[in-house]
């Protein structure tokens, strides 16, 4: 299969994806308890009150009306207006995305490099000290809940030693790196061992392979053994890992954003559930599920580039 | 050996006291000032003694991720071998693709939506938790079954007519035994981070919950002045997700070898 039939083919998917989780986050949030109008109309709600709220909203139209004009505004990017404040969702977004982008762009920038030379380096060294010593760390540190691994390392680094500081509350994230550092911790500690782990594996399968054996036979170095031929073979099962992190990095990271204090998408989540403001949370999810099948889209390009195997291809 | 060894110690500090915790815990306890230095830990943000929320707290986020682990079982393997023997390829499709669904919504989306429509209760934790986790188990019981049933030894045992029961759960369900075996591990930290996550974001159990993540959140606003009262807990639910990592590890690698 060539390349262009196997991207239309994945893209067409991810259409009919995004379409199915747009629809499952729609009738979710619809089937939350409690309604807007009635958290607007305050403390003591007059019944009349509420019918006049709900009617100004549009709350009192059908399920299937208001998701079909919701749905013909989302090409626009016109994703509704807050029911809480009044102003577009579209604010609310852009307001969030900044620092998520920050750090989720920061963080990939670092895990890369960092994940693939430790996974290399220990598929190189193969049993030795090195080896086991990088393998029992990453399996140990592999799945701690990130709010657990921040509030220590706050309490030490942030507290206890005063060297950086504990939260980014009023921060400027690029003004002030000092403040990313603690968040930037906790966020690659996870996903570097889940990567390096499988750059090691992918590695040490390739080295055994035969057309490993095959190259040197040939008289190739082995520097071009090791990063010209190995290398692209063993990434490509972490090219998938990497975009799963990609995709948490930018709808998932939620508990690093409270404990840090940083004003991300996560915040505005966690505050629109709070809130009840259900186009806002129907706006995540949409750039959510976007987020989720692109980066997958991209990662299975690249892994079939990498290795166009029929496996990847399936 | 070591890490097993150790492992299993970070396994046992902190399951002994989440299970045998809440027994020493006294009936009548006095509240004192919040964030003060008394006791064992100090006080917590509403005066009670750390100590003793700390052998209260561990039940919840043990007991949640071990019932959240079993139902993901009992639901996922089912799932997974009904797609995988199905005759029609469309049950299959139709049974996997939902499932795919909801792999591309954010697990922790997915939690906190689930919980503001069926609202608090351990019993809705475990439901989320069991509803993000067992794609996960179906996808595996699938492919674990789908290898299995084109064995020889299975098409011989239909051709000699065996019956359903015989082919499908007894000699399936065993082969596919050690393939699960060896994922329960990562099944079952995946369920802890889940469920210690969600606590800390206030999902599933009260804010005022003797709970090991519940204490984390609450109590941060005291690091400065009694850290303890964050730091233990917290360490407690790293030392249990370290444990289990590197015990289940161990084991995996017996199983493949």
């Amino acid at each position: 299969m060539s390349l262009a039939s196997y991207t239309a083919r994945r893209a067409a998917l991810g259409l009919v994806q995004v379409l199915a989780v747009v629809t499952l986050v729609f009738l979710l949030v619809e089937a939350l308890p409690g309604d807007a109008a009635v958290a607007l109309a305050g403390d003591n709600p007059d019944p009349a009150r509420i019918t006049q709220i709900r009617a100004a909203m549009g709350l009192d139209r059908p399920v299937s009306e208001r998701f079909l004009e919701w749905l013909t505004g989302l090409p626009q990017l016109d994703f509704g207006v807050s029911l809480v404040s009044g102003r577009p969702v579209t604010d609310f977004l852009s307001a969030g995305i900044g620092p998520t982008v920050v750090l989720a762009v920061l963080t990939l920038v670092l895990l890369v490099p960092i994940s693939v030379l430790v996974g290399v380096l220990a598929a190189l060294r193969e049993g030795s000290l090195l080896d086991r010593t990088l393998t029992s760390i990453s399996v140990a540190l592999h799945s701690i809940p990130e709010f657990a691994l921040a509030v220590v390392l706050i309490a030490v680094f942030g507290v206890q030693l005063a060297w950086l500081p504990p939260t980014a509350v009023g921060a400027d994230l690029l003004v002030q790196p000092a403040v990313l550092v603690l968040p930037l911790v906790v966020l690659l500690a996870r996903p570097i061992c889940s990567i390096s782990r499988l750059v090691r594996a992918g590695m040490v399968d390739a080295l055994a392979s035969d057309y490993v054996r095959h190259a040197r036979r040939l008289g190739l170095g082995e520097t071009r053994v090791r990063f010209a031929h190995a290398l692209p073979n063993a990434l490509a099962p972490a090219v998938q890992q990497v975009a799963r992190t990609t995709d948490w990095l930018l709808g998932g990271v939620i508990v690093v954003e409270a404990v840090f204090v940083i004003p991300g998408l996560g915040t505005v989540l966690v505050d629109a559930v709070a809130g009840r403001d259900l186009p806002v949370v129907q706006g995540l999810a949409v750039v959510f599920a976007v987020t989720t099948v692109a980066v997958n889209l991209v990662a299975d390009l690249v892994a079939f580039r990498l290795a166009p195997r029929a496996e990847v291809v399936a | 050996m070591k890490r097993a060894g150790l492992g299993g110690l970070l396994i046992a500090v902190p399951l002994a006291l989440a299970l045998l915790g809440p027994l020493f815990v006294p009936e009548e306890q006095t509240r004192g000032a919040p964030f003060m230095p008394q006791g064992l830990l100090g006080t917590d943000f509403v005066g009670r003694d750390t100590w003793y929320q700390v052998l209260a707290g561990g039940q919840t986020v043990v007991l949640v991720a071990l019932l959240a682990t079993a139902f993901s079982y009992v639901v996922g393997v089912p799932y997974g071998v009904v797609a995988a023997t199905a005759r029609l390829r469309l049950v299959d499709e139709a049974l996997m693709r939902p499932l795919d669904v909801l792999l591309a919504v954010p697990s922790l989306l997915v939690l906190i939506l689930v919980a503001a429509i069926a609202g608090q209760g351990l019993l809705v934790l475990v439901g989320v938790v069991t509803l993000v986790n067992f794609p996960d188990v179906a996808r595996l019981s699938r492919a674990a079954a789908l290898e299995i049933s084109g064995r020889p030894a299975l098409e011989a045992m239909r051709l000699q007519g065996e019956s359903w029961w015989q082919t499908s759960i007894v000699y399936t369900g065993r082969s596919m035994l050690r393939t699960l075996a060896a994922d329960l591990g990562v099944r079952l930290t995946a369920a802890l981070y889940l469920v210690a996550s969600a606590s800390f974001l206030g999902v599933g159990v009260p804010p005022g919950a003797a709970d090991w993540a519940v204490m984390v959140d609450r109590n941060r606003g005291g690091l400065f002045l009694q850290p303890w009262a964050v730091v233990v807990p917290a360490l407690l639910i790293i030392s249990l997700s370290i444990g289990l990592n590197l015990v289940f590890d161990r084991a995996l690698r017996k199983v493949r070898t």
